[in-house]
């Protein structure tokens, strides 16, 4: 994979094996369906003050689930727009991804909101997600881990975009 | 030149009972948000210069919470909305 920004500004995933498109494609998956008790974790309690809580749940948190909703909507056009060259001897070839810069905030809160489903969903800890170690793809934690970790490499290279002058 | 009761009064603020704790806004560790991006949510929320930033980000990650503002209620609920918006573990308390 190689991360880059194209001439118009845009910043861009290139050479993208299509096992990679594929975890990039599952960025368009609803966690709230996928992973309906890993989700309560992107919609927090304000504290323990009860009164406070009954009103956020009425009055901050459906807004926030649109704005969660309408940025995944964002990812998921942008998607549609993800190309694949032709491969060497009709094998499949590597995909190409350009993200418009205007759409990159978008992209990390959907990247993010994913992180957060999968892990919760699976009680991934602190010791788990700080491991360097290759996780074992032939479990389902370890297929989780892995694409936390890939999205999460994602996410680090749109933040670099931002702190480099990209504009979002 | 001498302040007259009143002027005393305005200048240290009317304070009712339930004013007179500030509201604290706290934000808690969760080992999935990366670093550098409550880094990048706590300087555009609260526009910090990136050194006050990644030394509030280092103060949740190792202490597993930081005190990021206290003030009134409703620009606690404000930022905390915000930060959920950023889907950073926020909460509001009444400081003791």
């Amino acid at each position: 994979m190689i991360f880059d920004v194209a001439l118009n500004g845009n910043p861009c995933f290139s050479e993208l094996h299509p096992v990679l498109a594929g975890l990039i494609r599952a960025l368009a998956t609803d966690p709230w369906d996928r992973y309906p008790e890993g989700s309560k974790r992107l919609l927090p309690a304000p504290g323990t003050h009860e009164e406070l809580c009954l009103d956020w749940e009425d009055h901050v948190q459906p807004g926030l689930r649109h704005q969660f909703d309408t940025d995944r909507a964002m990812v998921s056009a942008d998607l549609e727009l993800m190309t694949q060259a032709e491969g060497q001897d009709g094998d499949d070839g590597p995909f190409r991804l350009e993200i418009p810069k205007g759409h990159v905030d978008a992209w990390l809160t959907t990247l993010n909101a994913l992180r957060l489903a999968i892990a919760s969903d699976h009680d991934l800890g602190e010791g788990e997600l700080s491991d360097q170690g290759f996780p074992d793809l032939s479990t389902e934690r370890g297929s989780a881990l892995m694409q936390i970790n890939f999205y999460a490499l994602l996410q680090e290279c749109l933040i670099r975009f931002l702190q480099d002058g990209g504009e979002a | 030149m001498t302040a007259t009761p009143d002027l005393l009064e305005s200048s240290e603020t009317a304070i009712s009972p339930s004013q007179d704790l500030p509201w604290l806004v706290i934000v808690h560790n969760d080992p999935v948000n990366l670093m550098s991006y409550v880094a990048m949510v706590f300087r555009r929320i609260f526009g910090w210069t990136r050194e006050r930033a990644e030394r509030h980000m280092m103060e949740v990650h190792s202490k597993g919470r930081s005190v990021v503002w206290s003030g009134g209620r409703e620009q606690a609920e404000h930022y905390v909305q915000q930060l959920h918006a950023a889907l950073l573990l926020a909460t509001i308390e009444k400081s003791a």
